[in-house]
């Protein structure tokens, strides 16, 4: 019942976050400079004809027509189609406005879902990293505030948020992978390629988690039921991995969730670097070419992923402290 | 149980020549004391005596800067100071410890049978989960934990104050303890249960012959409480003796003192305030104020409704000092709101000066505030810290546009002068103010518009015994210079003895009796007001007997409440009337309301005669 209600409230709230942010960036598209026609026609095309295009694709259309066309066939879960890219593989762009394979253009939400797995796996694997990284750090952090743990959890923090992730992703792949040969990286084959990009982003997202952790644990471990529970006979290691630990999970719970839909939105720089095929990739290319639909549909699918993934984490933070109520 | 016999067996603890340091500071100089199996020893002393810290050197449970610098503590002979492998393992299981703050006692996110089990099998690893389970439930049922199996399932912000603390003393008792450490156990619980969780405690110690050594800040308690009771000052024992001989004839002047200064309730010499009726025109008259808040309670749809205040009528008159007694929850504060026109009433009315405080407009209020103030409870969170005290001062009269910036200096610095704060602090800030300074200050800030009304909502509850009768002293001087009308909230029935011409008491948002002050005392008229005073801690004669006059049990929730009377749940007395019918007041003559059926049926009191 209690969940019933919740979950409906909360996806209807999502509904409403999603057509905003579609709202948003649809009208941002259009009033910024850059004609996705002239990038697609080529840029030896003449006026007439891009304009006849322009007209043709309802590009000239009043911005609100043009929304309310599209949003009717997100609706019915048409995304439309990408601008520029094919549907029969990987060449990008249109150099010349005659292209006849022009009429068979992929459809956003099969790029979408091309790609979408790979930043999942990316993201999820990152996660791991940056928790194994962060937890022993951050604990200990919390469990002896004021001395070495502490210390050090602050300035290995310090060190990781200093270390610029293209610089690291850079170093990283020519010593470990060229030099050393251990993983793989630079483009995907198979899943080895995803260890060296996902370790940059753990060591990226780690100083948020130790902090949140440091400050949590430390603060748990101060109140009164963890100070009482030793001389009710309980010993070091139930308190600490019972009671405090469980305690401090909902701050780390609320962050990961937060970091979590970053890292589907926007590993734009990584997988640059990286060449990995993910969304981030097909953003940045999308957004070169002007590419509408398709970073229309990409915003979409983020911000409703955004949304899931806080009713989930809101959920999970309720069965661990029964007193939270959303 | 009879001491003599006690004396017999061998103790369970001897603590000798203990002495605790904090640095080079003694806390607690050479000890000495023996508690015997079966036997409750009370540990009284003011707060700074040491009483806590000899508590946790017990329990092995002092943090640093606090150090054992000498003495023994043997438990069954083996001393603990030199053994504190021992002194662990008998943590939790022989030596259990039951703390003053049964709200933060346990993990929130865990339910309490659980936490419960999980203590047994920590330290007794022997017993499986479900005998420990059985053994929780049997004992959560002993502390009369209605329905026991399913509170077990419940987590620990599902249990009321006084609940938790039942749950508490079972996390105690639950692995049969020798030794039993009750640590304040009943403070921060109101009267009624605190009477309910004493005679608990010592049921249990009589069932399980377990040794207590019972830690409390008051004289009566204590007394009431133990076979023997061992006063402590600044870190010394005063003295020692059974509570009977030690209120008979005390052995040191400092005992002496701490029994001569006690408030006493029914002692004819207190002089209750006079009543002065000389305007007919009362200065506040409320009649049938009621105000209810919705909230959304978990796990439910739609909106629960709270009645926090309900059939709420009485006058008060110029120069009285009126009383608002009543335990927490029972809407004492939220009457306070209604009155200051903090909130506005559902519906009744609340006439002020010949206006309805109710449904005045925004701006009629705020010129009526200056008429009628208000001084709240705690000292700290009230003052503004980053401003100094003569800005403090002088905001109302800048509110309210009254005088130049030197006129308005003026004022303030007299009425500091008039409140005893010294000249030199107008410019202080309020860091270094004591917590009886503040609350004049506070008191300086509400009469500096020089109001007619006001309204003190447990003003003193933060502040110990001498300070509370200096502030009673200035509140009673102020009257006389200035004529002023107070309204006193509070749940201390020694101060409202002393201090309140007329009295109301209320129980679950309503007023169930109102009568002059020593009416209330001597002849009340209602079986609620009865039961807080038989719970009230005095060392007089009671009048009234806990036992005749109170049930087992807490107040029901204001969330739908049941028809009838709202006591009826636990009053002895309660009849099928009482449960169908809601009493209303009636008049008991000598201008004493009381809503109960036991009293003479005479007419409700009509629009007229509340006074």
């Amino acid at each position: 019942m209690f969940i019933l209600r919740f979950l409906i409230r909360r996806l209807l709230q999502g509904v409403v976050i999603v057509f905003l942010v579609s709202a948003l960036i649809f009208t941002l598209l259009r009033v910024v400079p850059g004609d996705p026609v002239r990038l697609m026609a080529g840029g030896m095309a003449p006026e007439a004809l891009i304009e006849e295009i322009a007209t043709e694709m309802g590009l000239r259309d009043p911005i609100p027509v043009q929304f309310t066309r599209y949003i009717t066939g997100v609706f019915q879960g048409d995304f439309g189609q990408s601008f520029v890219r094919p549907a029969s593989g990987a060449a990008v762009g249109g150099a010349s406005f005659d292209d006849s394979t022009r009429g068979e253009r992929a459809r956003v939400l099969d790029l979408i879902a091309q790609t979408a797995p790979m930043t999942i796996q990316l993201a999820l694997l990152a996660m791991v990293f940056a928790l194994v990284i962060a937890l022993p750090i951050g604990v200990a952090g919390g469990l002896y505030p004021g001395r070495w743990p502490d210390r050090m959890a602050l300035y290995l923090s310090s060190l990781f948020v200093s270390l610029p992730n293209f610089w690291l992703g850079i170093v990283l792949a020519l010593v470990v992978s060229v030099k050393w040969q251990l993983v793989p990286s630079i483009g995907y084959h198979n899943f080895a390629y995803t260890i060296l990009p996902a370790f940059v982003l753990a060591i990226e997202i780690a100083p948020f988690l130790i902090r949140t952790l440091t400050v949590s644990v430390a603060g748990v471990m101060a109140q009164n039921f963890i100070d009482i529970a030793r001389v009710r006979g309980l010993s070091r290691n139930q308190i600490v991995f019972r009671h405090a630990l469980k305690n401090a999970a909902v701050p780390l719970l609320n962050l990961l969730g937060v970091q979590f839909s970053m890292l589907l939105g926007g590993v734009l720089v990584i997988e640059f670097i990286f060449d990995y095929p993910g969304l981030g990739l097909l953003t940045i290319n999308a957004v070169m070419q002007r590419d509408f639909p398709l970073i229309q549909g990409i915003a979409i699918i983020t911000a409703a992923a955004f949304v899931l993934i806080n009713i989930v984490v809101d959920l999970a933070a309720t069965a661990i402290d029964p007193r939270l109520d959303y | 149980m009879k001491m003599e016999e006690a004396m017999k067996s061998a103790p369970v603890l001897q603590v000798s020549n203990l002495t605790v340091a904090a640095g080079e500071r003694e806390i607690l100089s050479a000890i000495s004391f023996e508690i015997h199996p079966r036997e409750i020893l009370s540990v009284i002393g003011e707060s700074g005596s040491g009483k806590t810290v000899l508590a946790r050197a017990i329990a092995s449970w002092l943090s640093d800067p606090l150090r054992i610098t000498g003495g023994e503590i043997r438990f069954r002979g083996q001393d603990l100071v030199k053994n504190p492998g021992l002194a662990r393992k008998l943590a939790g299981r022989e030596i259990a410890y039951v703390g003053g703050n049964p709200a933060g006692a346990l993990d929130p996110t865990m339910t309490v049978g659980a936490q419960l089990v999980e203590k047994l099998r920590a330290v007794r690893p022997d017993i499986s989960a479900t005998e420990a389970k059985k053994k929780a439930i049997q004992l959560l049922n002993a502390v009369r934990i209605p329905s026991a199996h399913k509170r077990f399932e419940e987590y620990p912000f599902q249990y009321s104050g006084g609940m938790m603390q039942r749950a508490m003393i079972v996390d105690a008792l639950i692995s049969d303890p020798a030794l039993l450490i009750a640590d304040n156990i009943t403070q921060p619980l109101d009267v009624t249960v605190a009477a309910q969780i004493l005679k608990l405690m010592r049921d249990l110690n009589a069932q399980f012959s377990t040794a207590v050594l019972f830690i409390c800040s008051s004289l009566p308690v204590a007394c009431d409480a133990s076979d023997r009771v061992m006063v402590l000052n600044a870190g010394k024992v005063a003295e020692m003796q059974p509570p009977r001989a030690l209120i008979a004839d005390p052995k040191s002047a400092y005992t002496a003192k701490l029994i001569q200064e006690l408030p006493k309730l029914w002692d004819e010499s207190t002089r209750a305030p006079g009543e002065e009726r000389d305007a007919p025109v009362p200065v506040l008259s409320i009649r049938d104020v009621a105000k209810a808040y919705k909230i959304r309670r978990r796990g439910e749809a739609g909106l629960s409704v709270v009645q926090a205040v309900r059939n709420v009528s009485f006058d008060v008159f110029q120069g009285d000092n009126f009383g608002v007694v009543g335990e927490s929850g029972c809407g004492k504060s939220s009457l306070m709101r209604l009155l200051t026109g903090l909130e506005r009433p559902d519906h009744g009315q609340i006439i002020f000066d010949g206006e309805d405080v109710g449904t005045a407009s925004a701006a009629t209020l705020r010129g009526m505030r200056k008429k009628f103030q208000l001084v709240l409870q705690d000292p700290y969170g009230s003052l503004p810290p980053q401003w100094p005290i003569g800005k403090i001062l002088e905001e109302p009269l800048k509110i309210h546009g009254i005088g130049s910036a030197a006129e308005r200096r003026d004022r303030a610095r007299a009425v500091m002068n008039e409140v005893g704060l010294p000249d030199s602090y107008y410019n202080h800030l309020t860091g270094g103010l004591s917590a009886g300074q503040r609350q004049r200050l506070n008191v300086a800030r509400a009469m500096i518009l020089e109001p007619k009304l006001l309204i003190m909502d447990e003003t003193l509850s933060a502040l110990d015994q001498t300070e509370q009768g200096k502030l009673l002293d200035l509140f009673e001087r102020l009257q006389a210079l200035h004529g002023f009308t107070y309204i006193f909230i509070s749940h201390d029935l020694t101060m409202v003895r002393r201090v309140c011409s007329r009295i109301a008491v209320m129980y679950l948002g309503e007023v169930v009796e109102v009568a002059p002050n020593e009416r209330l005392f001597f002849d009340p008229g209602h079986p609620y007001s009865r039961a807080l005073l038989s719970a009230a801690p005095t060392l007089e004669t009671r009048r009234y007997r806990p036992e005749d006059c109170l049930l087992e049990g807490e107040p029901p929730s204001p969330i739908d409440l049941p028809p009838g009377c709202a006591f009826a749940s636990r009053c002895p007395h309660a009849f099928d009337r009482c449960r169908a019918e809601n009493p209303v007041l009636r008049d008991r003559g000598g201008r004493a309301l009381a809503a109960c059926f036991l009293n003479d049926e005479t007419p409700a009191v009509s629009e007229k005669t509340y006074a």
